[in-house]
């Protein structure tokens, strides 16, 4: 399947884009270097808002000061959704000034963190076609392929990048953008969490308690999760067909929650 | 019975020991339900479509959409009392099915706290050919869930195998309460259930993996089974009284995007105030006029009717995951009389 990316070293697209961290009161410079053969940009949502396209050849500098803790999307806002869909996007997170592991200074404690970027193709109409340098007729998107960091279904539910697993008693902060076109309505099985942050506006204590989080596209959430029984749970998109890769079940954004 | 499905049964039957020794109150109650899988045919905007609904019955069950709503109680906090619900999904040589890898059936227990082993996901060892599901919610679990079948879930959810699942507060004395949860500010007058669903009729009529699955394209949308395309033919009626307060609890079955909102004949939106979402009382209830549903999600609103006698009406309107455009005949009213 076609695809462009963003990446550390050129050659060698990535899918998602590298993930970017920071702390808050750092001073950030993103270099970005264009090798491919069409402009492209790259915008930090809520962070910067220099959208000059890149010429093929070209770079441009962003340089911001990271000031607000919390999850962000990065992507390339050029082509009419196209350059988004071919999968130019990441994210940015960004941590309270001491570095600690919280969700903000003086905010919610994790003992861990995963980062789920989640989105979708539509291979035929629009990765395909942009790919071999035809015209995508925009109008028209029906995706087939739904993923959470590059992957679906049981690549998804065993990428220990991806799973929420470890012991009773921890709590994993989980960092989710959607970089896709389709509202992705995420349910975790078996358990609730603790909506932190939705669309970057930060919540108040306590938490709303919730085993769904719908997140828009271009949305992001930062939601906790108490490790607090055994077993082993899925957490996967819920709207059914989303469940799927190209029709074939199960795929499509899936991953496992395990309680050891 | 498979391996896995006998040390289930026989843990089961552990756990109902030590319910009898620790919850001593003889108030609290088993709560003990089977539901089987039935086919039945709904005739939506002309078109007749095949649906697989949980119901009742032996051999021959007889299927409804949504599967009728089951209730458990949940007692106030600190009481130390549980309900427990044992929810068995029965399935024999008549039941609707399809193919391997994607034959029999489970019923998830959607939003309930439970163990893996009642979680009903064949991927984490779920058998798929019947079993007993148990849930024990606590005081803070009052709200509304979902039960619904978790195999091959693109095409069974889509098939109407669902229904509502709901922790009702109970008082000490074992009785069910009019009220949200036991909070006294969520109390109503009336409550009905609003299952939201879309149809794909492709869906119905495709089995394995297909793709048909990988293109959803909803020509049909319901509340709780049935159109509601005008105000004069609604998918669900209540008739209240003045000055009451109607409950409804909102039950994301639908693979779309969905704003609710409650209006008058003009089309004026009126005031709700939710309560809860997904089972979990909110710190502060919010007032609002309209509200989005996405799929597995659920609220329960109240909102009071006025002093004059009139006509409200309830109602969704699905929409585009892409862009939160209204689908064609995407609106469904509910309707409300005082």
């Amino acid at each position: 399947m076609a695809a462009w990316g963003y990446t550390e070293v050129a050659g060698t697209p990535k899918f998602p884009g590298p993930t970017l961290t920071a702390n808050e009161g750092d001073t950030v410079n993103v270099t970005v270097v264009n090798n491919h053969n069409i402009n492209h940009n790259f915008l930090i949502q809520g962070v910067t808002t220099d959208t000059t396209a890149i010429a093929p050849g070209g770079n441009r500098v962003y340089s911001f000061t990271a000031s607000t803790a919390g999850s962000y999307l990065y992507y390339d806002t050029l082509n009419s959704n196209i350059n988004r869909e071919m999968c130019m996007y990441g994210m940015l997170w960004v941590g309270p000034a001491d570095g600690s592991a919280k969700a903000w200074t003086n905010g919610p404690s994790y003992s861990f963190q995963r980062m789920w970027v989640v989105g979708e193709m539509d291979k035929a109409r629009w990765n395909d076609v942009a790919g071999s340098g035809g015209t995508v007729n925009t109008s028209v998107y029906k995706p087939n392929y739904f993923l959470i960091n590059g992957q679906g279904g049981f690549d998804g539910m065993n990428n220990t990048a991806t799973t929420i697993d470890g012991g009773v008693g921890q709590t994993a902060l989980v960092r989710i953008v959607n970089g896709g076109q389709f509202a992705q309505s995420l349910h975790f099985h078996g358990n609730h969490v603790q909506v932190l942050t939705i669309n970057g506006a930060r919540q108040s204590s306590p938490y709303k308690k919730v085993d769904v989080i719908n997140v828009p596209p271009l949305g992001t959430a930062d939601v906790l999760f108490v490790l607090n029984q055994l077993g082993s749970y899925p957490m996967h998109n819920h709207t059914a067909q989303m469940e799927t890769a190209n029709g074939v079940y199960l795929n499509g954004v899936a991953t496992m929650i395990i309680m050891r | 019975m498979k391996l896995s499905a006998m040390i289930k049964a026989g843990m089961a039957g552990l756990l109902a020991l030590a319910a009898g020794v620790v919850f001593s109150a003889a108030n609290a109650a088993t709560i003990n339900v089977t539901r089987c899988v039935g086919s039945l045919n709904k005739t939506l905007s002309g078109q007749t479509v095949t649906f697989w609904g949980f119901g009742t019955g032996g051999m021959m069950c007889t299927g409804a959409l949504p599967g009728a709503a089951i209730e458990v109680g949940v007692y106030p906090a600190g009481s130390g009392m549980s309900d427990t619900l044992n929810l068995t999904l029965s399935i024999n040589g008549m039941t609707p099915q399809e193919n391997a890898p994607y034959n029999g059936h489970t019923i998830h227990l959607h939003g309930a706290d439970v163990a893996t082993a009642e979680d009903g996901v064949p991927e984490t060892g779920a058998a798929v050919g019947g079993d007993t599901y148990t849930w024990t919610p606590t005081s803070e679990m009052a709200g509304s869930y979902l039960y619904h079948c978790h195999v091959h879930t693109v095409k069974h959810l889509e098939m109407g195998m669902y229904g509502a699942l709901i922790a009702r507060p109970k008082n000490t004395s074992g009785v069910f309460l009019n009220q949200l949860t036991h909070n006294t500010a969520t109390a109503f007058d009336y409550v009905q259930n609003y299952v939201f669903g879309s149809v794909d009729p492709a869906y119905h009529t495709a089995t394995g993996d297909s793709t048909v699955f990988a293109d959803y394209n909803p020509v049909y949308f319901l509340i709780s089974g049935n159109q509601g395309l005008t105000t004069s033919a609604p998918a669900m009626t209540l008739a209240a009284a003045v000055n009451k307060k109607v409950a409804l609890r909102l039950l994301g079955l639908h693979s779309v995007n969905g704003t609710f909102a409650v209006k008058d004949g003009s089309g004026n939106a009126k005031s709700f105030t939710v309560y809860t979402q997904d089972g979990r009382e909110l710190s502060a209830p919010q007032t609002v006029t309209s509200l989005d549903v996405s799929p597995g999600q659920r609220f329960d609103i109240v909102f009071t009717t006025p002093a004059t006698t009139g006509t409200w009406y309830p109602q969704i309107t699905y929409k585009n995951l892409r862009n939160g455009t209204a689908y064609t005949n995407g609106t469904v009213y509910g309707r409300v009389t005082f």
